[in-house]
């Protein structure tokens, strides 16, 4: 279960971090809610480690093929006979096959880190208009209805204007 | 010591920066109104030509390729430089960058857009254009895979498609900023595209490395369209046209073209939505560096195609060039003014770089010298590259000049409705800024400093 607190500033939402880690909650149960992203550490930390890239990867090891089997296969299967040029002809099929290839790549990009991200999202997240404005969320991720009420306690002690735990964005 | 600059709040950035979203006013719809009209005059002109042939073009043996051609390759340069600028100064972490990104991925959008109308356009027998999109050729003739147009084909549709996400990507974090302030149906609209964005720290992460790796893959593919487009040209055997040098030559003709649109949709944008405050002359400055450099490049590459033709004397070459700088000479000297000795001599000079007008004007008379320099490439070659008994002219009709002021307008109109849709300002990438600008003091003086790696 989600909670969600709402900071004015970057120095109470920070505060709220530290006393939420001082009080046992682990790193990985925070993550803050920004409108602009802050390096790594200035709030919370998170994984950096990301595989949507492999994702990238495989889906232009398929381009690559598809746009081979467009360009070449076609024209195998379907061949045009003019003179003695090639059935084949290795320089469109070379055109074809990396704009494929990087077509198919730049998809995968996108399609890979909206999964990372899991967006879109399947039910409703705590989220705040006010994030946009320059609010700072701080949300954290309770195993139990007890620690929730008690990281919304040191959250609303250390300065959180609101508590939320719905709000779909 | 310097007057320290007013700190604004996150709510009067983002006032400020989405005022492009605000009600139009009477002056847009009038102006959107005009382009309208323009697109609809290019429509029946179109129209008129699809029913009654190609012979109401200026068109006819032996130059088969005219206007339309020219508006391809004039477009699909334009297009070249706004991806292409926002992907290397993303990937060189310029912080200048931020206010002008949008402005130049926007563009890419649309000019593709436009340009890829007109091999449709040019092609004849319009309503058979699906001859052109790649599928198997299992009806024997056509799609040919040995044909230059599939391959302009699939790079224009990669590059259509490749430009919109990177687009979309990097407007990802606004759209919820412009969810989050906005009703009825825009509310709906943004929150659909902005997928559930609630900024979190490990989203911020996934954003960054996806837009790092969107820039490195969108480089190529620009870089390939533009010589796909060369290509065209180069592997022909028409005197002019059958030189190595074509692709590169394209490529650095179609940044400078560009680069000098992105320059003149900043100073519309600037003054439209007074943007003032974020495309400062700073941007300017910077962009006129560039400019610059693109247009030496550019000068050198003209030079070295023009005097290998020279001394090499080929009967044929040397013809189509003498013919071209004949008949064409007011034009070529205004492309020669417009590409090279006015940029240059403008740009080295930090005052001119910073004057808007100044800018203004360089980045017009580019673009003008940009679509003569296309007219320059096709028309003569083809006016001069049989037998003399089989040369002629071009010179285009009410028609043509029509479809060519219709794509002007339908392009200005496509970015008209983009700018009162969406936001014309990457909002969250200068908010980012504002946030990791900082004053560090060294020795006797405040310095500006930005906090973290970018």
């Amino acid at each position: 279960m989600e909670t969600l607190g709402i900071f004015e500033d970057l120095e109470t939402s920070v505060r709220a971090v530290d006393r939420l880690i001082g009080e046992g909650f682990a790193e990985e149960e925070i993550t803050s809610l920004s409108s602009v992203p802050y390096p790594d550490g200035v709030i919370v930390r998170t994984d950096r480690r990301t595989w949507f890239r492999w994702l990238t990867l495989v889906c232009a090891a398929v381009g690559a093929g598809a746009g081979f089997l467009l360009g070449a296969g076609t024209a195998w299967l379907y061949p045009v006979q003019t003179g003695d040029k090639p059935i084949v002809a290795y320089f469109p099929v070379g055109i074809i096959t990396f704009e494929i290839t990087m077509l198919f790549a730049l998809v995968g990009t996108i399609v890979g880190m909206f999964i990372e991200m899991k967006l879109p999202p399947w039910g409703e997240r705590p989220y705040d208009p006010a994030i946009a404005e320059g609010c700072i969320g701080i949300c954290v991720t309770a195993p139990s209805a007890e620690r929730k009420n008690r990281a919304e306690q040191i959250m609303t002690e250390t300065g959180a204007l609101r508590i939320t735990a719905g709000g779909r964005p | 010591m310097s007057e320290k600059p007013v700190v604004k709040s996150a709510e009067q950035l983002n006032d400020e920066m989405l005022s492009s979203l605000r009600a139009p006013t009477w002056r847009w719809y009038l102006l959107a109104f005009f382009l309208g009209v323009v697109v609809a005059f290019g429509l029946y002109a179109f129209t008129h030509q699809m029913l009654t042939g190609m012979y109401v073009t200026g068109l006819s043996r032996p130059v088969m390729w005219g206007f339309y051609i020219i508006n391809f390759v004039f477009w699909v340069g334009l297009s070249h430089s706004g991806t292409m600028v926002s992907s290397i100064l993303r990937l060189s972490q310029a912080n200048w960058r931020r206010p002008i990104l949008r402005a130049a991925e926007a563009m890419t959008v649309f000019t593709i857009t436009v340009a890829g109308l007109f091999p449709l356009i040019h092609l004849g027998r319009n309503w058979i254009f699906y001859y052109l999109i790649p599928y198997p050729n299992q009806r024997g003739l056509w799609p040919n895979f040995r044909s230059a147009l599939l391959w302009d084909m699939t790079a224009i549709v990669t590059y259509i498609i490749g430009s919109s996400l990177f687009l979309y990507l990097g407007m990802l974090p606004d759209l919820a900023v412009a969810r989050d302030r906005s009703r009825g149906w825009r509310r709906k609209l943004y929150g659909v595209l902005a997928m559930g964005w609630r900024g979190t720290a490990r989203e911020w992460t996934v954003f960054h490395q996806a837009s790092t790796l969107m820039a490195a893959l969108i480089i190529p593919v620009a870089v390939s369209v533009h010589s796909i487009v060369a290509w065209d040209f180069a592997v022909t055997v028409v005197p002019g046209w059958h030189s190595t040098i074509f692709p590169p030559y394209f490529v650095i003709g179609a940044i400078l073209s560009g680069v000098a649109a992105v320059i003149t949709l900043m100073i519309i944008i600037r003054k439209a939505f007074h943007l003032e405050a974020y495309l400062t002359p700073m941007h300017f400055d910077n962009m006129g560096k560039l400019l610059l450099v693109i247009s030496l490049l550019w000068t050198y590459a003209y030079f070295v195609e023009v005097q290998t033709t020279w001394y090499a004397h080929e009967p044929i070459e040397w013809e189509v060039f003498s013919f071209m700088a004949g008949k064409y000479t007011p034009a070529l000297l205004l492309m020669l003014f417009g590409n090279s000795l006015l940029p240059i001599a403008a740009l080295c000079f930090r005052r001119l770089r910073r004057s808007i007008g100044v800018m203004l004007v360089v980045s017009l008379l580019i673009n003008v010298g940009m679509f003569i320099e296309r007219f320059l490439i096709i028309v003569p070659s083809l006016s001069h590259k049989n037998m003399p008994f089989v040369w002629g002219t071009y010179r285009p009709s009410w028609v043509e000049i029509s479809v060519t002021a219709a794509a002007f307008a339908g392009f200005a109109l496509l970015y008209t409705l983009f700018a009162k849709c969406f936001p014309m300002v990457a909002v969250t990438d200068v908010r980012e800024l504002e946030v990791r600008e900082t004053e560090v003091t060294m020795g006797r003086a405040d310095l500006p400093s930005i906090a973290g790696k970018d």
